[in-house]
């Protein structure tokens, strides 16, 4: 049924209906949308002044792509992170330099590059941000038991029950943006009795605590329409009726304000007064496996120790499943009398949670391993544990059925005898540069549909294998050698590339065959005589 | 007839002959696959290479050709036994160079179908090419090794049989001599024409030699 008829409905009920369920709707005058029915709706709520137990610290970190999209802030120039917005590429984010360039939020790329003609420019990173993001909600706990995410780059935090620990909100704001800055985050923060009037206060007037709601509306009352963050075109509305701050919208006719406005900014200004609520989902710190058990005596053998290994996994098994949850990573420690625990890792290309397997991968893993000297305890660590449903979701192929469960099982048991970094899967990178066409990438992870479109593949023929780096060749007459003379067979494909990031490449390549037959892929580095080989057709 | 004794004893399932090509390529789909260079398929048993058990090239050097010879058959391979059905990876154990994902991309071999291992020691590329032979996640499997014990090949090829995939080991030249379990062995010799196929041991007939194989 349609919104449209439902109301249709409710003004003319079926004579069948006795009691009159829909009284408010039918009550509306004629009022175009129904945003603003609701509005009337609420307009009719006895006030509900903000409950005196919340208080919301909001967190708004414009550094945010920067941070993740340049951990390191490895640049010593002046650094952008831009996103495409139409046809348009506007800067989201820069570093201290490209800033005291001029640079801002929101320019245009050009006008950048204008400001800062040796700028390093970075794509923007959505989902190194959402990691960021959560990554500083579980920093947030070490503030507060409350922290809800508010994508793309802010935090709430409830700290009510934290003001007393930390002596008070001056010292709570003070310790918050002096850890955020450690973590090379700039934080602009708003505190006040509700979460939306926190965030209005973080992006109009950062450093502003309301600490008790009695203040609230005076203190809301002052700040521009701006600091919402509503739409253009809802700032413009209010520009042109004359109004400039928040307690001039405030004292408008209710009604005239649900005529005009679409729903939400009746909703927003409500939630910020506290006149209705606003409940935000919190933030779950993921759990983790920890068990310690001491040893009868001391065991340097590590196949005397597997038992109790054992023992601890079948601990792990009922912690996972009690919670439905797998984990990826496991860490056995074996405490010494002296010295630092002998750690064993194991991991898994995906959470997992049957105690079989890992049973496996210890015992492959336990086979290679030399104790320093006997151990006295043993505790097993746990990654985080997720939710089994969810953590199939992001592997598309990988259903969990039960020849990709075999698929994975292969990977887990390589990784745990070669180590992580001897088993890789591979993918295509848009990259005119043939050493960075390519990417190691975890092999589970390596299935995102459509990454390889056929678009961003060259023209010409490459080579099955490519030189881990390029070999010098030696020359004679000019010409290059590899056992023997060339012979130049086509080209050249000139690759000019990368002289924005300091890889610089300016080559020309051929395929050239060699006396015995073999065809090379081999390039001159352009204005030198030097010769290189890059690859070889196998 | 005077043949008829002979026919008889030739239509029984248990005699092989030598030279039988099969009947319909369907029959032979899961033994073997069809190499894609037609002057090879027709020496080959079941007409292309075996599946199921090992097979050696043995090479005087990387690049001779032992990748384009080998191409086709990977490509069949990846497109008739999709990732979804779980037969995912064509494993490369220990290769010489870089698989180039763009040229494989080019042939119309998805990179990441590609499962690359890398490891120096000798026991641990035996092993891992064990577990991936025996695993049946994987459609084809490919292992470079010089100096091996012959009842470690013993091993890989009871792997390959229980497994099913495309198994080669890629060897130098100068090891035809070793003794080898493999059911397949040909040495790749280049020339300043193209590249020579040596077929020295193959099941049920006699060794073979195959000029310019890479020509067709």
């Amino acid at each position: 049924m349609t919104v449209a008829s439902r109301r249709a409905r409710g003004r003319k009920p079926d004579p069948g209906f006795t009691g009159d369920l829909f009284t408010p709707a039918a009550a509306v005058p004629a009022a175009p949308a129904s945003a603003s029915a609701s509005g009337l709706a609420r307009a009719r709520l006895p006030m509900r002044l903000p409950s005196p137990r919340q208080l919301w610290l909001a967190l708004e970190l414009p550094l945010l792509p920067l941070v993740a999209a340049a951990p390191a802030h490895a640049s010593a120039g002046a650094l952008v992170i831009v996103e495409t917005e139409g046809a348009a590429r506007l800067v989201s984010a820069c570093n201290a330099i490209a800033a005291r360039a001029g640079i801002r939020p929101g320019l245009r790329l050009s006008a950048a590059h204008a400001l800062a003609p040796d700028l390093e420019v970075r794509e923007r990173e959505p989902l190194a941000e959402a990691r960021e993001l959560k990554r500083l909600a579980d920093w947030a706990f070490g503030l507060t038991s409350f922290v809800s995410l508010e994508p793309p780059n802010r935090l709430l935090l409830e700290v009510q029950g934290s003001l007393r620990l930390f002596g008070g909100a001056e010292a709570l704001l003070a310790r918050a943006t002096a850890e955020l800055g450690a973590q090379g985050h700039a934080v602009a923060l708003g505190l006040a009795p509700t979460a939306r009037a926190a965030t209005w206060l973080a992006r109009a007037s950062p450093g502003t605590v309301i600490a008790s709601p009695a203040t609230l509306a005076g203190s809301l009352a002052r700040l521009p329409i701006a600091a919402t963050g509503w739409p253009g075109e809802v700032q413009e509305d209010c520009a042109r009726l004359g109004v400039a701050t928040l307690g001039e919208l405030k004292r408008l006719p209710r009604e005239g304000l649900a005529r005009r406005f679409e729903a939400f900014v009746l909703g927003d200004l409500d939630e910020a007064y506290g006149q209705k609520a606003a409940p935000r989902r919190r933030h779950q710190l993921p759990e983790r496996f920890r068990e310690r058990l001491e040893l009868p005596a001391e065991l340097g053998n590590t196949q005397e120790l597997a038992p109790y290994c054992e023992w601890l996994l079948g601990k792990l098994g009922e912690f996972l499943r009690e919670r439905n949850s797998g984990v990826a990573r496991l860490a056995f420690l074996f405490q010494h009398r002296e010295g630092k625990p002998t750690c064993v890792l194991l991991g898994r290309a995906l959470a997992a949670a049957d105690v079989e397997g890992w049973r496996g991968l210890l015992r492959e893993r336990l086979m290679r391993v030399e104790l320093p000297a006997p151990a006295l305890a043993l505790t097993l660590r746990s990654g985080a544990a997720v939710p089994l449903s969810g953590a199939s979701a992001s592997l598309p192929g990988f259903g969990g059925r039960e020849a990709d469960q075999e698929a994975l099982a292969l990977l887990d048991r390589l990784r745990a005898r070669l180590g992580e970094n001897a088993v890789h899967g591979l993918c295509l990178v848009p990259e005119h540069r043939p050493e960075a066409a390519w990417r190691a990438v975890r092999p589970a992870l390596a299935v995102p549909a459509g990454v390889a479109g056929p678009a961003m593949l060259p023209e010409l023929a490459r080579p099955l294998w490519l030189l881990a780096s390029p070999e010098a060749l030696p020359v004679r007459g000019g010409q290059p050698r590899h056992r023997g003379p060339l012979v130049l067979e086509s080209g050249p494909e000139r690759i000019e590339s990368g002289w924005w990031d300091g890889g610089e490449v300016r080559r020309d390549y051929y395929v050239a065959r060699t006396a015995q037959g073999a065809r090379l892929w081999i390039f001159r580095e352009r204005g030198t005589r030097d010769w290189f080989l890059h690859g070889v057709f196998g | 007839m005077i043949n008829a004794p002979l026919d008889a004893l030739l239509k029984r399932a248990a005699v092989w002959r030598a030279r039988s090509v099969p009947a319909g390529a369907a029959a032979s789909v899961d033994r073997a696959v069809p190499s894609g260079w037609p002057t090879l398929d027709a020496i080959l048993p079941d007409g292309g290479w075996p599946l199921g058990t090992l097979i050696e090239l043995l090479l005087p050097q990387a690049g001779v050709g032992e990748l384009r010879l080998l191409l086709p058959a990977l490509r069949t391979l990846a497109e008739s036994r999709p990732a979804e059905a779980g037969r995912r990876w064509l494993a490369w154990i220990a290769p010489p160079h870089l698989p180039y994902p763009p040229a494989f991309a080019q042939s119309g071999i998805r990179p990441e179908r590609l499962l690359l291992v890398t490891t120096g020691s000798a026991p641990e590329r035996l092993w891992a090419t064990e577990q991936a032979l025996r695993s049946g996640s994987c459609v084809a499997v490919l292992l470079w090794l010089d100096a091996v014990d012959d009842r470690w090949l013993r091993r890989l090829k009871l792997a390959a049989e229980a497994g099913g995939a495309l198994a080669v080991l890629f060897r130098p030249v100068g090891r035809e001599r070793d003794a080898s379990p493999a059911t397949l062995r040909v040495a790749l010799e280049p020339t300043a024409e193209g590249l020579d196929l040596w077929v020295f041991k193959s099941r049920g007939r006699g060794p073979a030699r195959i000029r310019d194989a890479l020509s067709s």
